[in-house]
């Protein structure tokens, strides 16, 4: 059987991840609601004014997105391997090579969704100001592609090891350190009026999503057995 | 079955001769680093750790980016002799980054007045620090030789990118952390021409002890995939694992 063109098997791949997410949607759920405890927690625990301050503000919003797409994406694997469903992807001509984009996509998908309504939280709650939208938008947008693809490198790389839960934070959380950097410098500067500055961070963040996208796509299919 | 061409005859032989001039080096360096080399017009004797921190930090840049050359290797080949010079490269890059950290604070108590501040350069060699101390436990919780290889070659191409962004971090942000001082690119090394003497050969020496340890540690993964091979081709061979 011929194999699809990759980037029919790609969307494929993301619109199956989508369906099975949006059939079980515990994974959404705990990511959603993991945002929502951090934020609430940040006003508890630093009181009000200083998590008002939009570095404060944007760092633990990012340090929150990055265990939400940890959780994710964990959750997405342990779906497929539950239900033997990778092996069958694996084994699915040019499945293996579809796999890092589809999963990358979908969860692009989600990580949108989870961070739309954890930023509405933290701007309502905090009563944040937000002096440039748009730029604020594409930090945002440009934070969330940057993230996925090294977390499901991870998780792809812990699959079936036992401490696989502590493991991959371990792995993925200092690969992570810039562009948790670039979001946090770029969402503070798009908060506080800063143009120059946030289209910065956000061509920095677009620039590492490209790189880990490619490393991905290249790599990945060599890391599953 | 796990295959290697690898001929261990010259590399025998070599082994000594390398420890040697390795642990002569390395008593030329501590001369004339204790020694012959003046103390500093400002910072006085302690500036001499330097002789130590430097060394390190390039033995950690060196081992790494081996370790992501190996790793490229057993991808590209899957012969086990690359992923041997990976982990020996792993785990003595993970030593002598720790060594950095502690000479660098070390040296930071009396310099700054603080073991540690969050500056760019000391932060992101943490974070590189981490990054290998995850990539050995992850080669730790793997049982079966070539996926763990495998595993393990992925995370050792990412996590090499860490590498120039430790190296350019002071380039990059303000920084308490001093310039770089022999490769400027602003022209020649601003030091005094004895010290970058000592310099260079502390260098060199640390260069040659690092051989030398990647040579010992590579024969003995050598000797270990070794007995799993023969384990394996054993006729009482029971699912061979490495522990």
């Amino acid at each position: 059987m011929a194999a699809p063109p990759p980037a029919s098997l790609i969307g494929l791949v993301a619109l199956r991840e989508l369906r099975a997410e949006r059939r079980q949607l515990d994974g959404l759920v705990a990511a959603v609601t993991f945002i929502a405890v951090l934020v609430f927690l940040e006003s508890l625990v630093v009181g009000p004014v200083v998590a008002r301050d939009p570095d404060v503000a944007a760092a633990l919003f990012w340090i929150a997105l990055a265990f939400a797409t940890i959780l994710a994406t964990t959750r997405s694997f342990d779906r497929e391997l539950e239900d033997d469903a990778l092996e069958a992807l694996v084994a699915m001509p040019g499945g293996r090579d579809a796999l890092f984009g589809g999963k990358a996509l979908s969860l692009v998908a989600v990580l949108a969704l989870v961070a739309a309504i954890g930023g509405v939280l933290s701007l309502v709650l905090l009563d944040l100001t937000v002096a440039l939208p748009l730029h604020l938008v594409a930090v945002a947008t440009l934070g969330i592609v940057a993230l996925p693809p090294v977390v499901i490198v991870d998780v792809v790389l812990a699959l079936r090891l036992r401490a696989r839960a502590a493991l991959v934070p371990i792995l993925a959380l200092p690969v992570l350190v810039p562009q948790l950097i670039a979001a946090t410098r770029g969402t503070s500067a798009a908060l506080s009026g800063d143009a120059v500055g946030a289209l910065a961070w956000a061509g920095l963040l677009f620039a590492f999503a490209v790189v880990y996208a490619v490393v991905g796509l290249t790599i990945v299919p060599a890391a599953i057995e | 079955m796990i295959e290697t061409t690898f001929s261990r005859g010259a590399a025998l032989r070599a082994g000594p001769w390398l420890g040697i001039a390795a642990a002569a080096s390395f008593a030329v360096a501590s001369f004339m680093a204790l020694i012959w080399a003046p103390a500093d017009a400002v910072q006085g004797e302690v500036y001499r750790i330097i002789y130590v921190h430097v060394p390190s930090a390039w033995l950690a840049y060196l081992a790494f980016v081996v370790v992501f050359l190996a790793s490229i290797g057993w991808l590209w080949s899957r012969r086990p002799l690359y992923d041997a010079i990976a982990v020996a490269s792993a785990e003595i890059g993970v030593l002598f980054t720790g060594l950095a950290l502690v000479a660098g604070s070390i040296w930071a108590k009396p310099t700054w007045g603080v073991w540690w501040t969050w500056e760019p350069r000391l932060v992101t060699t943490a974070v590189m620090f981490v990054m290998y101390v995850g990539y050995l436990l992850l080669r730790g919780l793997e049982t079966d030789f070539a996926r763990r290889a495998t595993r393990a070659a992925v995370l050792g191409v990412i996590a090499v990118i860490d590498v120039p962004i430790v190296h350019l971090s002071v380039l990059w942000a303000n920084s308490l952390h001093q310039l770089p001082t022999v490769l400027r690119a602003a022209g020649s090394p601003a030091l005094d021409a004895s010290m970058l003497l000592t310099l260079v050969v502390s260098v060199a020496a640390f260069t040659l002890v690092y051989t030398y340890f990647m040579y010992t540690r590579v024969q003995l993964e050598l000797a270990r995939q070794d007995r799993l091979r023969a384990a394996a081709e054993s006729p009482r061979a029971q699912r061979p694992r490495l522990p």
